[in-house]
């Protein structure tokens, strides 16, 4: 691929994904086993189950995100 | 000097190392393929396969993703006599060439659907490389004593129509080994996809693409015509982010183009709690299955005639365990 592009982009933006997904593990663990509680429960997965823990996640990735631009 | 048909343009045939006269290409066997039910069978979106190896064969880290072809190790399989000549179904950057030597393999063909892969960087081994689809193959009847296929045969559309191909081409007595990724590949990859994606989006799709279960393979292997059939699995784990690195990305119709961020952020954190190791790596299994079939040929054993027995399985009791001196 020659060039910066939409996909060259996106690539980046993904080989980025693994230290900032570090940099969360408190969050993403929380909202991991708040999902994964389901497999194991009778409380069946459904949408926005565990909003308040993706949302926790989120925040941090995106912070995350903005100090590694500075 | 390279020739050959140039009446389809999916095919041009590369010679690599010249071999004074060439096997020529067949008549193409398009029409064999549909009569096996192959025109409803189309899964795969072929084009967008051969970009996907074109670019992961182009990149220039491309060797350390060849480990799964290490893993496959189908070359143990093939050391069981010299095959004068073999072809290489969907041979990557020529992983198996590199690795055969003359007292196995004597000549080999191989083919890919993507040019960049089908350049040969260094065998013993003498051969030619032809731009073909695993779909069509352009050899006659009753060429080769041995066809291989490392880790292409899942990105096939009508795989019953290729494994007739298959046998066509090979001689009588003629073997085919191969290996792919099968039913339980990727399992935590789908799981933690169908989980993230229902939890955040209501609902979910298929992203990892149909791959066929090992008690299908036996029956794939007869129906085709081969005979003395082994089918065996191993287990082998990997790590994700080499998936599109090894060319292996979805090219299923069915795939949906987009994946939502918020998504892929969900799953990776079910992945990692689901499956994660304890050292924080992150494994992804692939479940390989092998098969060895042949093409009948008078000299190969039959199972007896009914009826032909001449000692009783209630003889067994007779037997007395030998004298140790």
């Amino acid at each position: 691929m020659s060039g910066s592009n939409v996909w060259s982009r996106t690539r980046e933006k993904l080989q980025r994904f693994p230290e900032l997904f570090a940099e969360c593990s408190f969050e993403a663990a929380a909202y991991g086993k708040c999902v994964a509680a389901t497999t194991t429960s009778k409380q069946e997965i459904k949408k926005d189950l565990c909003a308040k823990e993706f949302e926790a996640l989120k925040t941090c990735f995106t912070n995350a995100a903005k100090k590694r631009c500075k | 000097s390279s020739s050959g048909s140039r009446s389809r343009t999916w095919l041009r045939p590369w010679t690599c190392l010249s071999l004074g006269s060439p096997v020529s290409p067949g008549p193409l066997v398009r029409a064999l393929s549909s009569q096996s039910g192959g025109p409803g069978l189309n899964v795969f979106d072929r084009q967008m396969k051969r970009r996907q190896r074109e670019w992961a064969a182009a990149q220039s880290d491309a060797a350390q993703f060849e480990y799964i072809r290490e893993e496959s190790d189908i070359k143990r399989g093939v050391s069981l006599r010299t095959f004068p000549l073999a072809l290489d179904l969907g041979c990557g950057r020529s992983f198996i060439a590199e690795h055969l030597t003359t007292d196995v393999v004597q000549q080999i063909y191989l083919t890919d659907i993507a040019p960049t892969c089908v350049r040969l960087r260094h065998s013993e081994i003498s051969s030619r490389c032809i731009l073909a689809d695993e779909e069509f193959l352009p050899f006659k009847d009753d060429t080769f004593d041995l066809v291989l296929s490392s880790m292409s045969l899942h990105w096939v559309n009508d795989l019953p129509g290729a494994l007739r191909q298959v046998w066509r081409v090979l001689k009588p007595d003629g073997a085919f080994i191969a290996a792919l990724p099968g039913g339980d590949s990727l399992y935590e990859l789908r799981c933690s996809l169908q989980l993230a994606q229902t939890e955040r989006e209501g609902g979910f799709s298929p992203h990892v693409s149909p791959l066929t279960a090992v008690t299908d393979l036996g029956n794939l292997l007869g129906r085709a015509g081969f005979t003395l059939l082994t089918v065996s699995w191993t287990w082998t784990q990997s790590r994700l982010g080499f998936v599109s690195g090894m060319g292996e990305s979805n090219c299923a119709w069915n795939r949906r183009l987009l994946l939502h961020r918020d998504t892929i952020l969900a799953t990776a954190a079910v992945y990692k709690e689901m499956y994660g190791n304890p050292d924080g790596s992150i494994p992804a299994t692939f479940d390989l299955l092998f098969m060895i079939g042949w093409k009948p040929h008078d000299s190969q054993a039959k199972p007896a005639k009914r009826g032909s027995a001449t000692v009783s399985f209630g003889d067994l009791s007779k037997i007395s365990p030998p004298k140790t001196s």
